[in-house]
């Protein structure tokens, strides 16, 4: 047996667990419920509320031989010591005896639950957690079933009180078990909550600005074990019991974050079915059990009144209802007259069977390679397809020794969940190497947090990776090969790379220069090993499936180079002002909208598949009415290339359909066949075009093994009320590094371009207005991120704005106002949030605006 | 703004201390000290000193009983009623001190000069019951003691020859610690 296993047993029977394990853990791992409110296994233990005590037995040695006392019988004489111990707070010993159904244990747990109920409101009926809360539970399998206690002395609290826009704490349920309060200092690092007073009068408060305002907020609803804690998306929305969880995944992040939306039928619904929540799903290898609040409240756009219901068809200048034949058969009509001159831009948040029904319909119907991302600001999936992070890696393996680089990307805004996963990585000994335009909340926990100037991020990291194949003893002033060093002697080697502040050509670059990096030393490096690779930081959640199901001018689904490229978006949209593209489909985007595109042109034709009728619908030709992911089933391939799936939960909004039913019907239209009856049969088409997906199905993406720790399910009281994955962990394609060699890639020399004047840099928000946000506007509308133009101090002086100052800013020919301010951004460059694109890395233009005097 | 007015001070206490955050509680004194109780603004001014969340020092305020969250008279007035306490009728004297006072447990006289608390033991379980007023022990106490003592006060600080302050007294001993 391995020396870091430990052999003890509970109630008789014997487990073997890892060194340091705690004796709660080691019980649960052989179904021993030993109950416990504070304890978490996320979570460090502090043994707060004494649930979980518990016999603890050390064999017993002879003081002066240490040899062990054996009873008369032969078996180890034990020494229980006099008193009951913390089960969370005691780690496992060779030998250990654990009781935990004794008469002082069943004792102690009813005396702790007499205690805590004392204290406690018992609004049951009334209480958001009754149903699947774990006090409740607990008490009904240990507590005593009446108290001691007088029940008019009960102390009342106040019951209403907000901890900031999205949590509400109800004073009186709270049992003090600071899970929240540890959860926002261990977990998120973010402290804004914390304990007040002490004993009865003890209660959760914050003092930040602006209150319990972290992006990790719901979770500790999640957590909490008792109903303190709510939501105000959830809060007296219904009981537990009434709810019907579904599988499902974020709609908007590349992570591919698992989550369930719990629905009911409602009267006043008309009696469809509805969201009433959002939780996570446990993935130990995507999100565990965590999920941004963005995940969690964004859905409401799925049932936002202004959806559209009904194909759209311009008749007389004017947008009206038409039939689905109608508007199916002007649509394809119309692409097909267009001839060649036809043209396609998508989004990257449909399924992959959208996305491949899109690029059937042009390649194969339309016979057009005129495919494009609508707005794509990252490159590089063909190289992610040779060296991404390798199949079976997860990035909670990752500590001590191991190096996790992240170039040009602010992770807390743009995927929160990995910035967590890379805090924890840090603090498990992973050293972290940022290279960015500006600091970013990942510095903190990065050994060394390196810059680069607007222009110059592809021979910044040139420098950093040459620097990295020479052997240094690692002692360095010059910061580029103090990280060169660590990088260099890298256990396992992950790279991120986003596009902050970079080009679409130095995206690539920086990619094939992270390439470089993962495959030094002839073949023989990082690329290919079991936590190694590249991941792109998409912007959104299916971007990846784009890439995979051929959304590109020059590569066919799976990444097969086509002989002769087709226009990209930005040569699409050209053409549309020209006059050369004639008819142009928009699946899933809004390029007018969000400043790609100047109006519509000269394009004879244009059709919009939307869910809401957007800038670009607005100015369509046809729409067609799109379902939300909720509506339908499908897969998303996150940006670790997992392919997941997730399923429909609530009832279709209107007339609309799924997108790729609708391509589909245009397909049939233009001679491609009976459309498929499932998403399930498309997805056996994807699988026959895309080698990379070979081996997978719906059912093989359903599998699921038991996710540790023990979380969802009975097990509530343990690690909280997320759901217990059985809906599928997905299946990860394998990249090309990890079955055979990859060569290195060619990255041209760029001259560096200072050009001079102030630089436009693009920085993310979580919150950036969009889409599904402003279609969320109830709870995320006073969170959405307002533009912002940050100016170093020295720089705001030179145009004479002040902190606060209303500005007009203008970058290759688009305008935009925002609010200045002064002293977060590095000299030289004026750092853009809140907006949802920016030309390249443009110089910038700065025009302070006439305050308009308020009376 | 304690961080300009007493800058060699706070820099003389931040020296102490291996890490920033170690020097939360000797900056509070010195904030309550400045300030006469822990005000919501005095918290901020603390935690910006220290680079912390506010909420931080909020915590540390309310676990510890002499940190004042509200402005405090001229004498703080702290009965135990701890359990021993309890059994020696501390729960009567309080609420007959609150009665001669005219004012509840956690009020400020009009006249601000006194503020009356209940507290959990302060170590004189024997000599119950007993309160401390600015620190100093009052002890084997009744309703004719308490007049007395309230009486003395009132003359003490009518005479205008005041002893310091609660929150002075508090940030000296702390400083000698």
């Amino acid at each position: 047996m391995s020396d870091d296993l430990v052999t003890l047993s509970v109630d008789g029977v014997e487990v073997s667990v890892p060194k340091g394990t705690l004796v709660v853990d080691a019980a649960k791992k052989i179904g021993n419920d030993i109950p416990v409110f504070c304890y978490h296994p996320k979570l460090e233990p502090v043994g707060m509320c004494r649930m979980c005590l518990v016999e603890i037995g050390l064999p017993m040695r002879d003081r002066a031989t240490g040899e062990p006392l054996l009873n008369e019988d032969g078996t180890p004489q034990i020494n229980f010591g006099r008193g009951l111990q913390t089960g969370c707070t005691v780690q496992v010993s060779p030998g250990m005896v654990v009781r935990t159904k004794t008469d002082p244990v069943e004792q102690a747990r009813a005396d702790v639950i007499e205690f805590l109920l004392t204290s406690h409101p018992l609004d049951c009926p009334i209480c958001d957690k009754g149903g699947e809360c774990p006090l409740q539970n607990l008490t009904m399998r240990h507590g005593r079933g009446n108290s001691r206690m007088v029940f008019a002395d009960k102390l009342h609290m106040e019951k209403h009180v907000p901890l900031g826009d999205l949590i509400f704490l109800d004073r009186e349920r709270c049992i003090q078990c600071a899970r929240c309060v540890r959860f926002q200092d261990e977990v998120a690092g973010d402290p804004v909550i914390g304990f007040h007073n002490r004993g009865r009068h003890l209660e959760i408060a914050t003092l930040s600005e602006p209150g319990f305002d972290s992006y990790w907020s719901g979770n500790t609803t999640d957590i909490c074990p008792v109903g303190a804690l709510t939501t105000a998306d959830f809060r007296f929305g219904a009981r537990p019991w009434e709810l019907t969880p579904v599988a499902t995944l974020s709609p908007h992040c590349p992570s591919g974050s698992n989550m369930t939306v719990s629905t009911r039928r409602e009267a006043k619904a008309g009696g469809r079915s509805v969201i009433k929540r959002v939780m996570p799903r446990q993935h130990e290898a995507v999100n565990e059990i965590w999920i941004s609040d963005k995940d969690r409240f964004v859905h409401h756009f799925a049932e936002s009144a202004d959806r559209l219901t009904q194909p759209l068809v311009r008749k007389n200048g004017k947008l009206v209802a038409a039939s689905w034949t109608e508007a199916l058969d002007v649509v394809a009509g119309k692409l097909q007259q267009a001839g060649t001159a036809v043209a396609g831009v998508s989004g990257d948040r449909l399924s992959n069977e959208d996305l491949f029904l899109f690029q059937e319909l042009f390649r194969k119907g339309l016979k057009s390679n005129n495919l494009d991302l609508a707005n794509g600001r990252l490159a590089g999936g063909d190289i992610v397809a040779q060296v991404g992070i390798s199949s079976g890696s997860n990035l909670k393996d990752l500590g001590k020794g191991d190096v996790v680089v992240v170039v040009a990307s602010d992770l807390h805004e743009e995927v929160p969940v990995w910035w967590l996963r890379l805090k924890q990585a840090a603090e498990r000994g992973a050293a972290i190497v940022t290279l960015n335009v500006r600091g970013t909340r990942l510095d903190k926990y990065a050994k060394h947090a390196l810059r680069y100037v607007p222009g110059e991020a592809v021979a910044t990291l040139r420098q950093l990776v040459n620097q990295s194949k020479v052997e240094t003893d690692g002692q360095s002033d010059d910061p580029i090969a103090a990280a060169a060093a660590t990088v260099g002697s890298a256990g396992n080697l992950v790279a991120f790379y986003g596009a902050e502040g970079l080009t679409y050509d130095e995206t690539e670059s920086v990619a094939k220069l992270l390439a470089n990096l993962l495959l030094l030393k002839n073949g023989d490096g990082h690329a290919g090993k079991k936590n190694n690779g590249l991941i792109p930081v998409w912007p959104h959640n299916n971007t990846q499936g784009a890439w995979d199901m051929g959304i590109h001018p020059s590569f066919a689904p799976g990444y097969k180079a086509l002989p002769e490229a087709g226009l990209d978006a930005h040569a699409m949209y050209e053409g549309a002002a020209s006059g050369t593209v004639k008819a142009l489909y928009v699946l899933g985007a809004d390029p007018i909208g969000d400043g790609l595109m100047d109006g519509r042109g000269k394009l004879d034709f244009l059709v919009v598949q939307e869910m809401f009728l957007t800038a670009t619908a607005a100015a369509a030709d046809v729409v067609l009415p799109a379902q939300s992911w909720v509506e339908r089933e499908g897969t998303f391939t996150n940006a670790e290339r997992r392919v997941q799936r997730y399923y429909p939960a609530i009832t279709p909004v209107g007339d609309s359909r799924a997108d790729w039913q609708i391509l589909a019907q245009v397909g049939e239209r233009v001679g491609l066949g009976k459309p498929a009856l499932a998403a399930s049969l498309v997805f056996r088409d994807v699988v026959k075009a895309v080698k990379q997906y070979k081996g997978m199905d719906y059912r093989s993406l359903a599998k699921y093994e038991k996710q540790w720790p023990d979380v969802g399910g009975d097990d509530l009281y343990y690690g909280g009320n997320a759901y217990e994955n059985r809906s599928g962990l997905g299946q990860q394609w394998v990249a090309a590094a990890e079955s055979g060699k990859v060569g290195m890639f060619e990255v041209a020399e760029t001259a560096v371009k200072s050009s001079p004047g102030l630089k436009l840099v693009r920085t993310a928000a979580l919150y950036t207005p969009g889409t599904l946000i402003s279609h969320s506007a109830a709870l995320l509308g006073p969170r959405m991120a307002q533009p912002t133009l940050s100016l170093s101090t020295a720089d705001a002086r030179k145009v004479g704005v002040a902190d606060g100052n209303r500005v007009e800013v203008t970058a290759n020919g688009m305008t935009m106002t925002a609010t200045a301010r002064v002293g977060d951004a590095p000299d030289g460059v004026a750092l853009i949030s809140g907006v949802a694109y920016v030309p390249g890395t443009a110089v910038v233009q700065i025009r302070k605006l006439q305050e308009e005097k308020v009376a | 703004m304690i961080q300009d007015k007493y800058a060699e001070e706070i820099k003389g206490i931040l020296a102490r201390y291996p890490t920033k955050k170690s020097a939360a509680l000797p900056l509070m004194h010195l904030a309550q000290r400045e300030y006469g109780h822990m005000s919501r603004e005095a918290m901020q001014e603390v935690a910006s000193i220290l680079d912390l969340d506010p909420t931080h020092i909020l915590s540390l305020t309310g676990f510890y009983t002499l940190y004042y969250e509200e402005p405090v008279g001229k004498y703080v007035l702290e009965v135990c009623n701890d359990l021993a306490c309890a059994l020696k009728g501390a729960d009567e004297f309080a609420a007959m001190a609150s009665e001669k006072l005219g004012i509840d447990v956690d009020e400020t006289t009009a006249d601000g000069l006194f503020t009356l608390k209940t507290v959990m033991c302060l170590a004189a379980c024997d000599r119950a019951p007993m309160l401390q007023c600015n620190l100093a022990f009052h002890e084997h106490l009744d309703e004719a003691k308490f007049e007395a003592l309230i009486a003395k006060l009132r003359a003490e600080a009518a005479s205008g020859k005041m002893a310091p302050s609660v929150v002075e007294k508090i940030a000296a001993y702390a400083k000698q610690s």
